[in-house]
């Protein structure tokens, strides 16, 4: 891989805080780092270490104190309002731990809401058997389980399929079982797509199927880690 | 998923679109409402529009179509050829000339009448006194001979001898001498001479009279302004005003105006039956005919004669039933309009009124110019009527159409409806789009952190923006097609049927109005997405991550407020009413709005039962008679024997303004009345009536300027006090004060008051007779035209606060439904729920109630005033306590209603809803 390939993302002294005076908290203290194309890079850390936090930042959801983000070359500081909401529209798909989808529309217009904004979007009925959804695709997301839910999340946001997947805690809300299958989607969908996965979660286990593993405590990234051998989501336990 | 290869598809429609469809299915009960809500007032809109269009389309057709009059006069008898043709001419007559010509005339005559009286007089004295000279120089010699001849003649003798010669003298020559004399004098140039002088001093005085009199004539008229000829044609439309009664009901009494045939000048419309045929047939008044209940076929005494009704028809000159103009209503319940055969007309035995209809024969181009003709024409009227030859022919009335009262006042009136529907349509429309507004933003609420999710997608704020306006817009959309569809068939005809309840209209053709589709389809959408747009645009401006974390809050509480320590309860309800104070602050505005309506549909028939029930108490007296001449034909003083009568003298000036020109009745009434109390005053200043003082917000101290009608005079007052008189906008002051003021004689009178009926004055001398019966017309007619629709409006009323309340209601429990829900899951019954969330809501609708009577009950009164202030006379916008209390309890009652509702939905929330997945 070249240096060039391994900047796909690159973060440089990212800083910020919330609150002001007494109550002012910095999160995010100067974090460094890059993330490659492709890769599957796992934000791992304790409540309020403020990976969430970084997370909304390289989603443009949220901005920076200071520091510099490129991604593919551009600088997302400098992008207006209206260029980062096309920069998400284009490039970002967003999983949450809560799946958000709308609840008077079945599971294939639901994943249509995400197809809509891509001008290429994968085929939805495909997509909808890669997810285990198709026979499921008329039902309206309150008949579905909590796992069927979060894969129909996950088809919203890959289905433009972007070059950043970006993951909050996407099992949070999920048993073990259910965790396991949606890593392994995810990890399928990686494979097959090969979008660069940007995944926040607490659960220590998860680096092992990691590309990328970043560490972060108290707003600092404790481990940068690039992960030679990586285990299939099948094989890791917790 | 070995197959790497990646398989793509098509960019699908935007899903939301669907959505739009799917959300309004979901909420379809509250969709519904605001749908009907709508529908029925844009329907109601569009109806009035293209009703009001159509009609009056056809009443501006008819114009020329039924040959409407440009306007009539009213003379005091039968003008003769010359006179009318002279009329027609329009031109000025040359009045000074023609009367100095009649004055000559007569001068001259009485001149060489008196200086021949004189001359005779001279002739006789000195042809006499010739005659006794020469007739005592010869008896003189008579005796003087026989005295020498001895004879003794005493002076008896002689005294007696003179007088018999004389006597001889004068009876054999003195017709001779005297005629020769008189020729003698009257060829000498003397004669000649005192003749011309005598006749030349009195045509001095003729000539100073006449222009003193001319100038201020032509002073008051304007006669020596720029006058252009007004030629007219003038036609014969006299009219018999009678008693009208039905044989099929004998309480029924009222008046009729017949005319005879009408063929050249102000047609008519006949909407049922035929036009008369003989002397027993008669065409009447359609209005009058349905709320007398005649009938085609039925027969009406018309005076002393039984007629036929063979037709009922509008007549083009009367589609407002005014009998007279300066009536401050019409009145078709006791007023009606017949047209009968010449020979018909004949046989009705009362009074000829000598009627001319005229049109001008270059049309004006426009208002102004018409105005500006019918000054002129009255010039040339007054004129003419001045020099005629017709004895004692007189201008009782001048009406141009424009300011005919018969002719405008339903056109006025339609387009005062119009702007009422519209006002109204676009009131609704904005609470409906708040409550829209208020309802988004809190799907906005529930919505957020799918909001969110889209936004962090990549969804524009535009595409949500469109998504969110999609609904209310739709529903606008699809009430505007549905309302004007029904505007144009159902409520068409209820608008047209409203109009033909109140006015004589013809039939009339329904007319494309696009005015009435972008009225009732444009400004709502524009008015649904500007206030949407508002709302929607400020919330959606927050960052996609404020929606995933639910913090919506423009403003942020930094802390609770802390709330006293009573019971868990009461702190509870507190805590809701503070979370929901701007659905509250939206639920006042709905309240206000309904209450605003209520305060009209109760307001008006309490305000016309009102002045029905005390019209006949305010009137000062019972019985009111205003004479056309003070004298009977011999000369004498027409008097009455009637218990209580009394002289009064009426005069009628106008108060000028911009908005309207208010006929003022000025009463002179006699020292010590029993029926006008009024302490004297200096001549400057008058009592004023309440109504003028409540209608003009006049007080005592302040100025008043009132002009006469039809000439430059204006005359100004000091309020001296106020009357307490509500019937009508008036002046008082004493008799002899108003005989000084108006330059009358100072023991001239126009009239009698009495609370008995004066019936002892014959008709003939009668010009008018008001009765506090007639007093209550107005009152009458209002509520005949109004009252009915005011109680069904009371019923929509109902129906629009249920419908508001409930969508506003709706709202504040859904924004609680998840709480409602943990509650439920806590423990608490349904009781003590509802308890908590209701009794705020309660408090509110209760507090705001009071508010919104006041609130509403000002609007009206101020609404009230501005349409009073557009027509003759006022009443006073009057709501008695027992109206407030209905408004209450009507909007109460619909909020119960909703409250049973509402305790249903809380019911309903399930349990579970608190433990699913919001997020």
């Amino acid at each position: 891989m070249s240096n060039e390939e391994r900047k796909f993302l690159e973060v440089r002294e990212l800083k910020k805080s919330f609150g002001s005076g007494d109550t002012r908290q910095e999160v995010l203290k100067g974090l460094d780092f890059t993330v490659a194309k492709g890769e599957f890079c796992v934000l791992l850390g304790p409540s309020g270490s403020g990976k969430s936090t970084l997370l909304n930042i390289l989603g443009g959801i949220d901005s920076a104190d200071s520091g510099e983000i490129f991604i593919n070359g551009d600088k997302l500081a400098e992008m207006s309002e209206k260029n980062l909401t096309g920069y998400r529209r284009k490039h970002l798909g967003y999983v949450f731990q809560m799946y958000n989808l709308i609840p008077n529309l079945n599971v294939k217009e639901n994943i249509e809401t995400g197809a809509y904004l891509s001008d290429k979007p994968l085929d939805i009925d495909e997509l909808l058997k890669i997810l285990g959804l198709y026979e499921h695709r008329h039902k309206l997301p309150n008949q579905l389980s909590g796992g069927q839910q979060q894969r129909v999340s996950i088809g919203r946001a890959i289905v433009k399929n972007p070059d950043i997947l970006l993951c909050d805690e996407p099992t949070g809300a999920l048993d073990y079982k259910t965790s396991k299958e949606i890593l392994q989607l995810i990890e399928e969908v990686n494979k097959k797509y090969g979008n660069t996965i940007i995944m926040v979660t607490h659960n220590e286990a998860i680096k092992q199927m990691a590309d990328h593993v970043i560490k972060l405590r108290d707003g600092k990234i404790r481990h940068d880690i690039i992960n030679k051998e990586k285990l299939t989501a099948a094989e890791i336990e917790w | 998923m070995e197959n790497n290869k990646i398989a793509f598809g098509k960019r699908p429609k935007n899903p939301l679109h669907r959505r739009v469809w799917k959300d309004m299915l979901r909420d379809w009960k509250r969709y519904l409402m605001i749908c009907i809500m709508l529908v029925v007032t844009i329907g109601f809109v569009s109806g009035m529009y293209v009703a009001n269009n159509s009609m009056l389309n056809t009443l501006d057709i008819n114009v020329d179509a039924m040959k409407r009059e440009d306007g009539h006069f009213l003379l005091s008898k039968k003008a003769d050829e010359a006179a009318l043709k002279a009329i027609c001419s329009g031109e000025l007559a040359d009045v000074p000339t023609v009367y100095r010509e009649r004055a000559y005339k007569e001068a001259a005559d009485e001149v060489e009448k008196a200086v021949n009286d004189a001359l005779e007089e001279k002739v006789e004295e000195q042809v006499k006194e010739a005659i006794k000279t020469q007739v005592t120089a010869a008896v003189d010699e008579q005796i003087n001979s026989a005295k020498a001849m001895g004879a003794a003649v005493s002076d008896a003798e002689l005294e007696s001898m003179i007088s018999s010669a004389y006597d001889t003298a004068i009876a054999e020559n003195y017709d001779k001498a005297y005629r020769e004399a008189l020729k003698s004098a009257k060829s000498s140039e003397d004669y000649s001479k005192a003749l011309a002088d005598a006749i030349d001093e009195a045509k001095k005085e003729i000539n100073k009279e006449i222009d003193d009199k001319y100038d201020e004539l032509a002073d008051r008229y304007g006669l020596n302004d720029k006058f252009d000829a007004v030629p007219v044609t003038v036609y014969e439309l006299f009219y018999k005003d009678t008693n009208e009664a039905l044989p099929s009901d004998s309480n029924y009494s009222g008046t009729i105006r017949v005319y005879g045939q009408r063929s050249d000048i102000d047609l008519y419309d006949i909407l049922k039956g035929r036009a008369p045929q003989n002397e027993n047939e008669i065409l009447i008044d359609r209005m009058h005919a349905d709320n007398a209940n005649i009938k085609v076929g039925d027969t009406i005494s018309v005076g002393n004669k039984d007629f036929q009704v063979v037709g009922l028809a509008a007549f083009v000159d009367y589609s407002a039933l005014y009998e007279s103009n300066t009536d401050t209503m019409f009145d078709a319940l006791t007023f009606d309009i017949g047209m009968t055969t010449d020979e018909g007309f004949e046989q009705i035995r009362a009074n000829t009124n000598a009627n001319y209809a005229f049109t001008y024969d270059h049309k004006p181009a426009d208002e102004y110019e018409e105005k500006t003709l019918s000054e002129n024409f009255l010039k040339a009227l007054i004129t003419q009527t001045a020099v005629s030859d017709t004895e004692d022919l007189e201008i009782k009335d001048y009406v141009p159409s424009y300011a005919n009262q018969a002719l405008t006042f339903a056109n006025d009136d339609i387009g005062k409806d119009k702007v009422m529907g519209e006002i109204l349509l676009y009131i609704l429309t904005a609470v409906l789009a708040f409550i829209f507004a208020v309802t988004i933003s809190t799907t906005l609420e529930q919505e957020s952190s799918v909001i969110g999710t889209l936004r962090a997608s990549g969804y524009t704020r535009g595409e949500l923006l469109r998504y969110y306006m999609s609904a209310p817009l739709l529903i606008v959309i699809i009430a505007s097609v549905i309302g004007n569809a029904l505007g144009y068939t159902v409520f068409k005809k209820i608008v047209a049927d409203m109009y033909y309840s109140s006015y004589s209209l013809p039939g009339f053709e329904t007319l494309w109005t696009p005015e009435a589709f972008i009225r009732t389809t444009l400004v709502p959408i524009v008015l649904m997405l500007i206030i949407n747009l508002i709302v929607i645009t400020k919330t959606l401006k927050l960052s996609p991550l404020r929606f995933l974390k639910h913090d919506l809050k423009q403003k942020k509480r930094k802390k609770a407020i802390r709330l006293p320590k009573w019971k868990f309860f009461q702190r509870f309800r507190i805590r809701v009413f503070m979370q929901n104070i701007p659905n509250y602050l939206m639920l006042f505005v709905g309240i206000t709005f309904v209450m605003l309506l209520i305060t009209m549909a109760v307001g008006m028939p309490e305000t016309l039962s009102y002045y029905q029930d005390s019209m006949g108490d305010m009137a000062f007296a019972e019985d009111q008679i205003i004479l056309s001449s003070t004298e009977d034909d011999d000369g004498n003083t027409i008097t009455t024997n009637t218990d209580g009568a009394e002289r009064f003298s009426i005069a009628s000036l106008q108060r000028k303004s911009d908005a309207y020109n208010e006929e003022v009745a000025i009463y002179g009434i006699i020292e010590n009345s029993r029926y006008v109390k009024l302490n004297s005053c200096d001549d400057n200043s008058v009592y004023i009536s309440r109504a003028f003082s409540e209608k003009y917000n006049v007080n005592i101290g302040d100025t008043i300027t009132l002009s006469e009608k039809y000439e430059h005079k204006d005359y100004k007052w000091k309020v001296y006090d106020i009357y307490d008189y509500s019937a009508g906008v008036a002046v008082f002051m004493n008799n002899e004060q108003f005989n000084r003021i108006f330059e009358k004689d100072t023991d001239d009178f126009s009239g009698y008051i009495s609370d008995n009926k004066i019936t002892d004055i014959s008709k003939e001398y009668i010009a008018k007779e008001i009765t506090s019966q007639d007093m209550m017309k107005v009152a009458d007619q209002l509520d005949h035209s109004m009252g009915s629709y005011m109680t069904y409006f009371q019923y929509v009323c109902f129906i629009v606060a249920a419908i508001i309340l409930y969508l506003l209601t709706k709202i504040i429990i859904e924004k609680n439904e998840r709480s409602i829900s943990m509650t439920k899951i806590l423990g608490y019954e349904n009781g003590e729920i509802a308890s908590i969330y209701l009794v705020p809501t309660a408090v509110v609708v209760f507090f705001s109630e009071f508010l919104a009577l006041y609130i509403g009950y000002k609007l009206m009164a101020f609404f009230w005033k501005l349409i009073m202030m557009k027509m003759s006379g006022w009443f006073a916008f009057i709501l008695p306590a027992s109206g407030f209390v209905k408004e209450f309890l009507l909007v109460f009652a619909a909020y119960l209603l909703i409250t049973v509702i509402d305790f249903i939905r809380i019911r309903k929330i399930p349990k579970v809803l608190a433990l699913k997945n919001m997020e």
